[in-house]
Order: structure tokens, then sequence, then C-alpha cells
């Protein structure tokens, strides 16, 4: 777990965000170290997302977003990879999933054909989180968990220093099973990039991240996972009530369970 | 073989190929010549543009022309000229303010819609004798198609060729998720702007074929009617540019024997092969 120790990949410092006359986002102060999992935790609308958009600047922001590459990826200016929380494409759209692989992987139109070499590596990039068997599926028919992995297996294929994962809200997929399961762990541990990691599954979050940072419009806490999932802290998070409740064997795994009084979009603003 | 002799070559083989009663006349070889260089180029751009949704916005774009017209008619330059250069404005406009705002781009399309058909018409009620000029517009005239037209539109064809060839995968990536093609380096601004004035020339030259009230069926039809028997992107853009051709020399050809506009009957045919390809979508799906 020592890579380079405490070496920052990415630095956030003083962030903030408005929209419309509102903050979303105010003060974030936040360091994701070089490879490790950071998960970062909220209730709906804390602008968990906006978060991952400022980083890949999407929206504008004040503050600073710095990069730090560590040397041993190389020169030039980190690559991130970016997993959105769903795609808001038209369902109808004529395209496969080997047509959509194409579109980043070829040079010329995917209307001329696939190259054979574009195919090999759309079933190599495929197989890697295990969809191979999707490659001439129409896109626009995958379940949402089917979709995310084939964004997680384009976003792994260019060797990113940084992922960003937005997951859904767990139960919103019928597959019923977390992007974050154990191949990504593997994957994680081979090729050590910087893994940031929106997830409402804090079961998943106390298994697999190292460092959590605790965000509602501003952070709330950050630090190593053992420490930031405390019932005081979710209760800061997601108003009283919420505690971390442990099935099983005394593992760290659990689950949230939301205050009674606010559930659904019970995030209501400070 | 110099550029002004380039038509009469291309008639001369037409007769040969196309040895049909309607395409005798030279004003109806320069028609179908025209068709042929701005139906593909037209359901070329349609079909990344159904995938972005932007229907309403090249229909925004059409009904600028009529504004475009009335400021040339009114400061004395040629109404082509004006209404393409009005036309790529009002797209850039569009684009800038949508990235800007937090409106929906229906909401920022219908404001600039709006704006620019009163400007057209605050200009046109102005100047007596105007409405002679706009009816060309309106309706299309694709059988006063001029030789340098002619030319305009052959070039038309061979920069949205250029253009879609370079971008296609890109643009269409964008279309999947904005912050997704950002991170796999397409360059969203730039693409966005681009896009929306390769539209904005192709709308304001295909005017001339169609018509202004007409000209986004002439980029919607066939990439809509390709979408219901196309499964994949090979085929979806083949199958549209095969419909707006077909339909454009069969719209031709219908509207010499029964007198018709011209614009108007191939986009009868256009919606005629959608309605065909809806219905052998509903026929495969059970």
């Amino acid at each position: 777990m020592t890579v380079t120790a405490h070496h920052h990949t990415l630095e956030i410092r003083n962030l903030s965000v408005r929209a419309g006359g509102v903050e979303i986002l105010s003060g974030i102060h936040a360091d994701i170290r070089c490879g490790e999992v950071t998960a970062l935790v909220g209730p709906n609308g804390a602008g968990k997302t906006t978060l991952l958009l400022a980083i890949l600047g999407l929206v504008r922001y004040t503050g600073e977003i710095r990069f730090c590459r560590a040397e041993e990826h190389g020169e030039g200016a980190p690559r991130i990879g970016y997993v959105p929380q769903r795609l808001d494409f038209d369902r109808n759209a004529p395209m496969t999933v080997l047509d959509f692989l194409a579109l980043s992987s070829q040079r010329y139109p995917v209307v001329f054909g696939h190259s054979a070499r574009s195919k090999r590596s759309a079933r190599e990039t495929l197989a890697r989180v295990g969809v191979d068997h999707l490659i001439s599926r129409p896109l626009g028919k995958l379940s949402g968990g089917e979709l995310q992995r084939i964004l997680l297996s384009l976003a792994l294929r260019d060797d990113p220093d940084i992922l960003l994962l937005d997951e859904p809200v767990s139960g919103a997929d019928l597959s019923g099973e977390g992007l974050f399961c154990e191949f990504l762990g593997q994957i994680h541990s081979e090729s050590r990039f910087s893994l940031l990691l929106v997830s409402h599954d804090l079961s998943v979050v106390s298994r697999h991240a190292d460092r959590v940072i605790c965000l509602n419009r501003r952070i709330i806490c950050q630090g190593a996972t053992t420490e930031m999932l405390t019932p005081e802290n979710l209760e800061a998070m997601y108003g009283s009530g919420a505690h971390l409740v442990s099935h099983g064997p005394a593992d760290g795994s659990g689950h949230l369970h939301p205050p009674p009084a606010a559930d659904g979009d019970g995030n209501k603003r400070d | 073989m110099t550029v002004e002799s380039l038509p009469d070559f291309l008639f001369s083989a037409m007769g040969r190929i196309l040895p049909f009663g309607f395409a005798e006349p030279l004003f109806m070889k320069r028609a179908i010549l025209a068709m042929l260089f701005i139906a593909p180029a037209a359901a070329a751009v349609g079909v990344p543009l159904v995938h972005f949704r932007m229907a309403f916005f090249s229909d925004a774009i059409g009904h600028s022309a009529f504004t475009g017209v009335a400021i040339g008619v009114l400061l004395g330059v040629h109404p082509l000229l004006t209404m393409v250069a009005f036309g790529l404005f009002v797209a850039w406009a569009i684009t800038r303010v949508k990235g800007r705002t937090e409106l929906s781009p229906d909401t920022v399309i219908g404001v600039f819609f709006s704006t620019v058909i009163a400007l057209g018409v605050a200009i046109i009620s102005a100047q007596k004798g105007l409405t002679r000029n706009l009816q060309a517009y309106l309706y299309g005239d694709l059988l006063a198609v001029s030789g340098t037209e002619l030319l305009w539109m052959g070039a038309l064809l061979i920069v949205v060729g250029a253009y879609l060839f370079l971008t296609f995968n890109r643009i269409m990536l964008l279309g999947v998720h904005e912050g997704f093609a950002r991170s796999m380096g397409v360059p969203v601004y730039a693409l966005e702007v681009s896009f929306a004035l390769v539209v904005a020339l192709v709308v304001t030259t295909a005017i001339r074929a169609v018509g202004i009230l007409l000209v986004t069926a002439l980029l919607v039809v066939p990439a809509a009617a390709a979408r219901n028997v196309a499964r994949g992107a090979v085929s979806a853009f083949w199958v549209a540019i095969a419909i707006a051709v077909v339909s454009g020399l069969s719209g031709i050809a219908a509207s010499y024997y029964l007198d018709t506009a011209t614009g108007a009957t191939v986009v009868l045919f256009a919606a005629a092969l959608f309605a065909a390809t809806a219905m052998l979508k509903g026929m495969f799906r059970r």
C-alpha cells in the first residue's frame, strides 16, 4: 500500500462552484493521494458529481485544482478516466457497443466499418471487465450496470492516472451489483491508479476505500476510512438518526440506514 | 477541363445515365445535380444532428434565413450571401449562449427563433415590394438554380464530407455524454461550435432547394427513417444517405410530371419512406 508515501495526484484548494446564484460547493480543500482509493460520500445534492465535473474542467469554479503527476507515470498531463453515473443519450440511437468503442479507437469514421485492429481492441477492452459478450448489442438496450461497465472498460483502456467513478444509487440497477466489486479492486491493485469513487454504498466504502471525503456542499470531514465513518460524522452529513448497521461478521462492512424522517431526497439543503 | 465547363461535362454524363424525359431540359439537369449535391450533405449532417436532438436548432437556423434575406435586400447585397452569413451568426450566438446559461437548449433556441423572425418581419413590413423576393426562399426554387450556385453546392458537399470525415467519431461520442467525451480527449467546445456552423452552412444552402419552411426535413427525415431500420452506426448512416438521394430524385421527377413544387414533393417522398421504414420496424418487432 505504500507506493510513494502520500504523494498527491490531485490537490484541491479552496474550490467553490456557483450555479444560478446558488453555491453548490464552497471552500473545498482536499487531496487525492497517489494510488489510493478515495471515497466521496454524502447525501444526494451534496455536490459530489459537481466536484467530479470540476476536476474534469466541465464546470466553472473558483479556487485551484492541481494535478501532480508521479514520476513513474512519465511526463505530460495526467490522464483522467471518468465513468459518469448515467448516460442521457437517446436510447434509440442505432449504435452497437462495438460502434461505441470504435468511436474512440479508430481514426476514420465508424460509418466506413470497423478495422480489424479496433475490433480486436474492443474485445480485449470489454473482456477486461467481463462484458465481451455484449459487443454486438445495441448500446441503448443495455442496463445501467452494463453501460457503466462498458464505460469503465473504456476509461481503463487508456491507462489513467486518476479514475473518477460516479456510482449510481445502489438498487437503481436491476443487477443489484455495485460497480466497485472484486474485479475493479483487483484491477486497481495491479495498475495502481488513483481512484476517486462516489459511492452510496457505505459497505463498499468501508471495504475498499483507503480514505473518505465526506461532503455536503462543504467538506464535513476527511481522513482514513476507519476513522471517518463514525456515527457523529454520518449524522453531520445525513442528518440525525443515520447509522451504519453492521451485517454479518465484524469486518466493518455495513449499510447506511438513513434517518427515519429524512429518506428519499432526505438531503434538504442546510 | 476548366471549372466553368465542369457542369457541362456532368450534364452530358447525366444524359447517358438518366435517359428519361424529365431529365432532358437543362434546368432539370441542373436541379438534379443540385439535389445530388445537397441531399447527401444534408442527410450526412442530419445523422449526428438527430443524435444530438438538435432538430429544433436546425429549424431556427432555417428561419433565420428569412431575416438574412431581408437584410440582404435592405442593404442591396445578394440575399444568398447575407442569408448564409446571418445563419452562421445565429448558429454561433445560440451555441455560445447555450453554454453560458442554466436555461435548457430548447428555451434558448426558442428565444432566438422568435427574435430573428420578429426582426425579419419588421424589416419586410417596412420595405414594400420585398414579399415577391421572399417567395423563392420560403418554398425553394430548385428549377432556377444558377451555374454559380451549383458550384457552391458542390463545394458544400466536399466541405461537409471533409468535416465529417475528420470529426464524425468525436461528434458521436460527444452526443453520448459530454463529460465522458471530455475525459476521452474530445475538444467539447470547439466541436460544438464547428458543428453548429456546418449545420448552418448546410441549412442555408439547402434552402435554395426546398425552402425555409421545409429545410429541416431534408436533414432530419432521412436520418430518422434510417433509425427505423438500422441497428448499427454503419447502416444508419448509409441508409440515411440512400433515402435522401432516392427521395430527392423521385421528388424532382414526380414534380415535373405533376407540376407540383419541387421542394415539397421531395419532402413528401422522404416522409413516405419514413412511413415505410416505420412499418417495416413494426413488422420486425412482432
